[in-house]
């Protein structure tokens, strides 16, 4: 198994409307790629085909070498997803939260384990034990990352994680990204933010209605360079 | 998984301070209402008690009299209330309460509560039984309409199955939670009611009541689960926390409102029962075509004496061995019986043709049918309410042909002067009303209790593969 997640001429069709048209997309582990693209771009689609909330309509998705639409159970063990907006359960605390979704995950941690998944998305020690209704969005897209930490998944799909954060959380969230990506886990995040793509990402994907219509290494690319490409795409 | 979820719900619901007032306000009502029910129910038991033992009294005390002229004066029974009446007055308020009992005549009941009470009865009572089929349910919306919904405009739906956990599984744990929730708010009333009714001496306890409790309590769960079942169902299948909540609301109207009145109006409109001047008039048109007792030139009273004296060998009415006056009583009281007993039974076929709307509509609406079996096991509905006045009529019959009997054995015939003693009247045995067993209850009330069956069959069957349909995205 060379790629931990894979697309193969992935598509996806909502009755006369083609969403997704024949991805081909492939993540090897330690890589953060950046999908970039206008609302309506088929960003959210490919996550949701990725986590097999979606049947696609022709080609096919894998994580970890196990093809989604046929393992869509087995897959998930594999997989964290944050979304946009991480409300989580708001009469419970963050620390209950976390328990409550590593629990699920069949994961069984004590106080303590769970505080240092807390404390190693960044949330403060004395915001863990308030309840999440309480919380800022950042504070709450970190416990979101605490839950995807301790689930040890290899691949971790974000929708539009920075959205609404202030620029010192969405710098937070960058530096958590690049310590699981510096710990294997490989990165699939839909975004609007070029800036945080440029930053983060190991490669950059333009998608144009439902078209992945360029694949980029940020590695030898300036954000005002990569600004100017996104926009004369949006453009054309 | 399912338990972890279950869990979550309940201390969330717990946690959440408007759920928290409104499950108090419930909690309150129901309080309120078993106690309310409670008082009302041992003031009535007492006055109907205090009531009998007057008549007995009275019945007892008379002095030398004769029969027929006893047979005239009467003697009323009041229906005692059933034990459980309390939780559920079902129609207990607005049908009769005393049968006066007499000589040729089959009354109904009458003074009814609703008779003497003022207009406000007619909004309702405030019992266990109203709160439990239409307030809990209510609460029950309010509380599982965002099961689904709320969790998909959160984002946690999706988190949530990524955690491997599958969308049954989630309904699953969303019953079990809400279930648990609705037990906090019930289980401590009902306690509070079950310590009245077996630690305060208030009830005469035994295995029946046991029973008829345990039925009542586990219909209501099967009510409830249904409830949470299907507002769990609407909430997965609906787009918006909004849309599922109007829904829930509509379908709480249609079924604790509109359906009920339609069905008991369509019944009165399809079975259309005879005024009580219309009854009356046909009964006493059947009624003459019998032997009149009270008239010695009646052509079938003369025939049966002819028939009399062929019988007995005997050339007068003044030789027979027995007192014709008593024996022709006897006739006319049995014919005149049949004639009241078959309008009675043409009559109560009527209310049950329009109850049979309420009945079958239960397969549409399992408020019907638990409402149908609520009121049967707390032993004030329809058919209790005509068991007793069956019993009153059987006990009528008995005493009235008891009463001709010692007519036409001790009394000489043509003697209007002749007496029996005082002491005569206390041989006869008082009214002794015994409620009918839970077992009779059931089988009067298959419809309801197989239209409740198949609701929970329906929904556990067909639940899952609906939920399955809930749109994630």
């Amino acid at each position: 198994m060379k790629y931990i997640l894979e697309a193969k001429d992935l598509s996806k069709r909502y009755q006369d409307k083609l969403a997704l048209k024949g991805l081909n997309l492939q993540l090897e582990t330690s890589e953060i790629f950046c999908l970039l693209g206008q609302n309506g771009a088929g960003k959210s689609t490919t996550i949701n085909l990725l986590l097999g909330f979606l049947q696609p309509t022709s080609g096919a998705a894998f994580i970890h070498g196990l093809e989604v639409a046929q393992n869509p159970l087995a897959i998930l063990k594999h997989l964290a997803y944050i979304p946009e907006q991480v409300m989580l359960y708001p009469n419970l605390t963050g620390l209950e939260n976390l328990s409550l979704f590593s629990g699920l995950a069949g994961f069984s941690y004590s106080q303590e384990e769970l505080m240092a998944y807390l404390q190693q998305a960044g949330l403060p020690a004395n915001a863990a034990g308030k309840r999440v209704g309480t919380y800022s969005k950042g504070m709450r897209q970190k416990v979101g990352i605490a839950i995807a930490i301790a689930k040890h998944a290899k691949v971790l799909l974000l929708d539009e994680p920075t959205s609404g954060l202030d620029p010192k959380a969405s710098n937070e969230f960058s530096e958590l990204l690049l310590q699981l990506q510096a710990k294997g886990t490989a990165v699939l995040m839909a975004t609007h933010d070029i800036f945080r793509a440029k930053e983060v990402g190991t490669r950059v994907g333009i998608m144009r209605e439902g078209e992945l219509v360029d694949v980029l290494p940020t590695q030898n690319l300036n954000a005002n360079e990569l600004e100017k490409l996104y926009l004369n795409y949006m453009h054309n | 998984m399912v338990k972890s979820i279950a869990r979550k719900e309940f201390i969330s619901t717990l946690r959440d301070k408007r759920f928290v007032t409104l499950s108090a306000l419930l909690f309150f009502l129901l309080l309120t209402a078993t106690l309310v029910g409670l008082h009302s129910f041992n003031q009535l038991q007492a006055e109907r008690t205090a009531a009998q033992e007057t008549v007995r009294e009275q019945w007892v005390n008379q002095p030398d009299r004769h029969p027929h002229r006893v047979a005239h004066y009467g003697s009323f029974v009041f229906r005692p209330k059933s034990g459980l009446s309390f939780l559920d007055f079902g129609i207990d308020s607005y049908t009769g309460v005393s049968v006066f009992l007499e000589a040729h005549r089959q009354n109904s009941a009458n003074f009814s509560q609703a008779q003497q009470s003022g207009s406000l009865i007619r909004f309702g009572e405030m019992t266990v039984a109203f709160v439990l089929q239409m307030l809990l349910p209510l609460l029950i919306i309010f509380l599982c309409f965002g099961a689904f919904t709320q969790e998909k405009e959160s984002g946690t739906l999706k988190i949530l199955l990524t955690q491997g956990i599958t969308l049954r599984q989630i309904a699953w744990a969303k019953i079990r939670g809400y279930s648990q929730v609705t037990g906090l708010i019930t289980g401590p009333a009902l306690l509070v009611a079950g310590c009245f009714i077996f630690g305060l001496n208030s009830f005469e306890v035994n295995p029946e009541i046991f029973f008829r409790l345990f039925l009542f309590l586990s219909l209501y769960a099967v009510y409830f689960f249904i409830c949470i079942a299907g507002s769990v169902i609407v909430s997965a299948l609906s787009k918006s926390s909004r849309l599922a909540l109007v829904s829930l609301l509509g379908i709480w109207i249609l079924s604790c409102i509109i359906i009920p009145k339609a069905a008991s109006n369509l019944g009165a409109g399809l079975y259309p029962a005879p005024t009580k001047a219309q009854m009356d008039a046909d009964v006493h048109e059947e009624a003459v075509k019998g032997i009149d007792g009270h008239n010695p030139k009646d052509k079938r009273g003369e025939a049966l004496l002819t028939s009399l004296l062929i019988q007995y060998r005997v050339d007068s009415v003044h030789q027979l061995p027995v007192n014709f006056e008593g024996i022709v009583m006897a006739e006319g009281e049995e014919y005149s019986s049949k004639v009241y007993q078959k309008h009675f039974e043409e009559l109560q076929q009527t209310f049950h043709q329009q109850n049979s709307i309420a009945v079958w509509a239960g397969f549409f609406n399992p408020y019907l049918a638990l409402r149908q079996l609520s009121m049967g096991l707390a032993g004030a509905d329809f058919h209790h309410y005509v068991h007793f006045q069956q019993e009153a009529e059987s006990y009528r019959y008995r005493f009235v042909q008891r009463l001709n009997e010692l007519q036409a054995t001790h009394i000489t015939y043509g003697n209007k002067n002749q007496r029996l003693a005082a002491e005569t009247w206390s041989t006869f045995e008082p009214f002794d009303y015994r409620a009918p067993s839970v077992g009779w209850v059931l089988v009067r009330h298959l419809i309801p209790l197989l239209a409740l069956g198949g609701w929970l069959f329906l929904l556990l069957a067909l639940g899952p593969k609906l939920i399955e349909k809930a749109q994630i995205v």
